[in-house]
């Protein structure tokens, strides 16, 4: 993408095709102006369902999340209390700090796993690396509904046939859904589901590395751990990075696996588990849509902060484009 | 491109490219074979903790309610009733909603949705490739942020917004968002830089061509394997979708696979309705294998996907 800076946002309105109010070049350069309307033509069926279905719904949200609907009274208009409420309650709280913990471990060890068998199979030190390959990446096709209902019957105390080895194996009664190891047994299902995907994109970067790169290294004497970790890892950290802001956008928003297991141990998973999961069970659950519209756009403006954050790391260190 | 080309050929140079890679530098690595073999057996390891659940998915869709309980996961155990499980998923048992539904919804809004996507992808990366505009690069970033705005926070706002316009329990309110794709429209525009050349559209505008014209005859036969990819992406992408029909969708008639197999795992885990059970394992193993075999033919159009967006992203 190269970077130029055009104009004001107070252009888009003529890239939209209204043109209003910038009168500042001729008018008649009638080839550009025909190409320009082409331009505009081809864009707008997609602009048009951006604004319809993610703008004016974010705006309204944000209208909303002003009102508090009473029984006695109505919808009346509250300013930010709903804001406040969200903000100081400590069960959505509790729910970010779980997801950041949940992201600041699943996250890099997904991304570990995933580099480390990319990079081998690269290397083609693996026999039939190929099967390898395509198995991994298998669980990118199963939904996370249905990945969690699996994982669920898995590791079923007492029934399940994982909980049934580590009996046999003398390990006692381990309950996976206990409130102690839920966490982690999501984590397990997360990286379950996650690791295939970001391999096959680490391998296909990998793949994209000239071969005489390698060559001249082992011609150094380098052995290959040396050639994976000082020379490939550098090379692929832009996908690296990129991987990583995916994946932690993605564990900030956590719900789906914690609401199927909550079906099996609601115990275990509390109404605020998740930042997520809080604003479905205000909104939806209790019924109180102005202050799950509040905590929705607070979660978006955690998730967006990170998401600059990070973007301005990459710039400052030259990788984004 | 190599895509152009006729497949074999391609194959063949994609045989004798992976041989060169493979071979000659394995054996310069100087890596004792007992290496190889250990590495090989980790990866053995971790094939099976991917499989696992997918083979226990096979072989529990062929067991009674009991039988997934009492008998042991990895095994086949009592009357195979895979087929009488299949069966079941056309009837509506406890009152949950006829499985059978669910995979036509799915079906109807990952193919409406994906086709809807792959058009909008294709015309927008298009104006974005080949046209400049006032505000263009703008309205592209403005795309590109898109990508940030987390699903689970657009969600709930759209619903807010279809009970004001009466599109709740509409199947519309599934279909067209699903056609907004930000990273449709950065696959197609990536795609068609380096596919489309300049050149050849401003020979067919001398000629006289129209814009549309050109759009339909010249440049969208020219980025075929690009909307394959960026048409696959979509409808995984809807397929898997839970959040949004989840919280639009209240009539069960209505519910996608994911929602609907949530509704099953709700009443089959709390014990009310354990006969669930059988049509939540056989559903599960419906709703994975059509994307499975989807994959396995298509591979190589995923990772199409993947490469542009990992090496220019």
């Amino acid at each position: 993408m190269t970077q130029q800076v055009i104009g004001a946002p107070g252009d888009w309105a003529h890239a939209g095709g209204g043109g209003s109010g910038d009168t500042a070049r001729p008018r008649r350069g009638r080839a550009v102006s025909r190409r320009e309307r082409a331009g505009a033509f081809f864009i707008a069926p997609h602009m048009l369902m951006l604004a319809l279905f993610m703008l004016v719904p974010t705006v309204y949200a944000i209208w909303s999340s002003l009102f508090t609907t009473k029984i006695i009274g109505g919808r009346q208009f509250s300013g930010l209390a709903n804001y406040r409420t969200v903000l100081g309650s400590g069960e959505f709280w509790s729910g970010v700090v779980r997801v950041l913990v949940f992201g600041a471990i699943q996250v890099p060890l997904t991304i570990a796993l995933a580099f480390a068998f990319a990079a081998l199979f690269d290397a083609g030190v693996i026999r039939g690396s190929r099967f390898f390959r395509t198995v991994f990446f298998m669980p990118f096709a199963v939904p996370g509904v249905v990945a969690s209902v699996m994982w669920s019957f898995l590791l079923l105390p007492g029934f399940g046939p994982y909980a049934r080895i580590l009996a046999d194996l003398g390990l006692g009664k381990v309950d996976f859904f206990s409130s102690g190891l839920i966490l982690p047994t999501i984590m397990l299902i997360v990286i379950w589901e996650w690791t295939g995907y970001n391999m096959t994109i680490l391998y296909t970067s990998l793949k994209a590395i000239p071969k005489e790169v390698t060559e001249a290294a082992v011609l150094e004497g380098a052995s290959l751990w040396r050639i994976i970790l000082s020379i490939k890892l550098p090379m692929v950290m832009p996908s690296i990075v990129m991987l990583l802001f995916l994946n932690a956008v993605g564990a900030l928003q956590l719900f789906t696996e914690p609401s199927i297991l909550a079906a099996f141990q609601p115990q275990a998973v509390s109404f605020g588990f998740t930042p997520s999961l809080f604003v479905y069970n205000t909104a939806v659950g209790s019924g109180e849509y102005e202050l799950g519209a509040a905590a929705a756009i607070i979660l978006a403006l955690i998730i967006g902060g990170i998401s600059v954050a990070g973007f301005a790391v990459r710039r400052r260190n030259g990788e984004f484009r | 491109m190599s895509d152009s080309r006729s497949s074999r050929a391609a194959a063949r140079s994609a045989r004798k490219r992976a041989a060169e890679r493979d071979q000659v530098p394995v054996g310069l690595y100087g890596l004792a074979p007992a290496t190889s073999w250990v590495l090989t057996a980790v990866a053995a390891l971790f094939a099976v903790f991917f499989l696992a659940p997918l083979v226990w998915l096979a072989i529990n869709a062929t067991k009674s309610q009991a039988d997934i309980y009492s008998s042991f996961g990895f095994w086949f155990a009592g009357p195979f009733r895979l087929w009488q499980n299949v069966r079941s998923l056309g009837q509506d048992i406890s009152g949950a909603g006829i499985f059978a539904h669910w995979l036509g919804n799915t079906l109807l809004y990952a193919v409406a949705g994906g086709v809807g996507a792959t058009i909008m992808s294709a015309l927008a990366g298009y104006g974005f490739s080949r046209y400049r505009f006032r505000g263009g690069n703008a309205l592209f970033l403005l795309v590109m942020a898109t990508l940030l705005v987390p699903l689970t926070s657009i969600a709930l706002p759209l619903f807010l917004v279809y009970a004001k316009v009466g599109l709740v329990n509409s199947v519309w309110g599934m279909i067209l968002p699903s056609m907004v794709s930000p990273i449709g429209i950065y696959l197609m525009r990536v795609y068609i830089d380096a596919s489309v050349p300049k050149d050849l559209l401003e020979a067919a505008r001398l000629d006289g061509a129209g814009e549309l014209f050109i759009f339909l005859r010249i440049a969208l036969p020219l980025s075929v394997p690009g909307l394959m990819t960026v048409l696959l992406i979509s409808v995984v992408a809807i397929w898997n979708n839970y959040f949004l029909p989840l919280i639009i969708f209240s009539r069960n008639g209505l519910y996608p696979l994911t929602v609907g197999l949530s509704a099953l795992s709700h009443g089959a885990e709390t014990g009310s309705k354990a006969e669930l059970v059988p049509v939540l394992i056989c559903g599960g193993l419906v709703t994975v294998l059509p994307l499975i075999v989807l994959f396995l033919l298509l591979e190589r159009y995923f990772r199409g996907g993947m490469l542009q967006g990992s090496v220019t992203g």
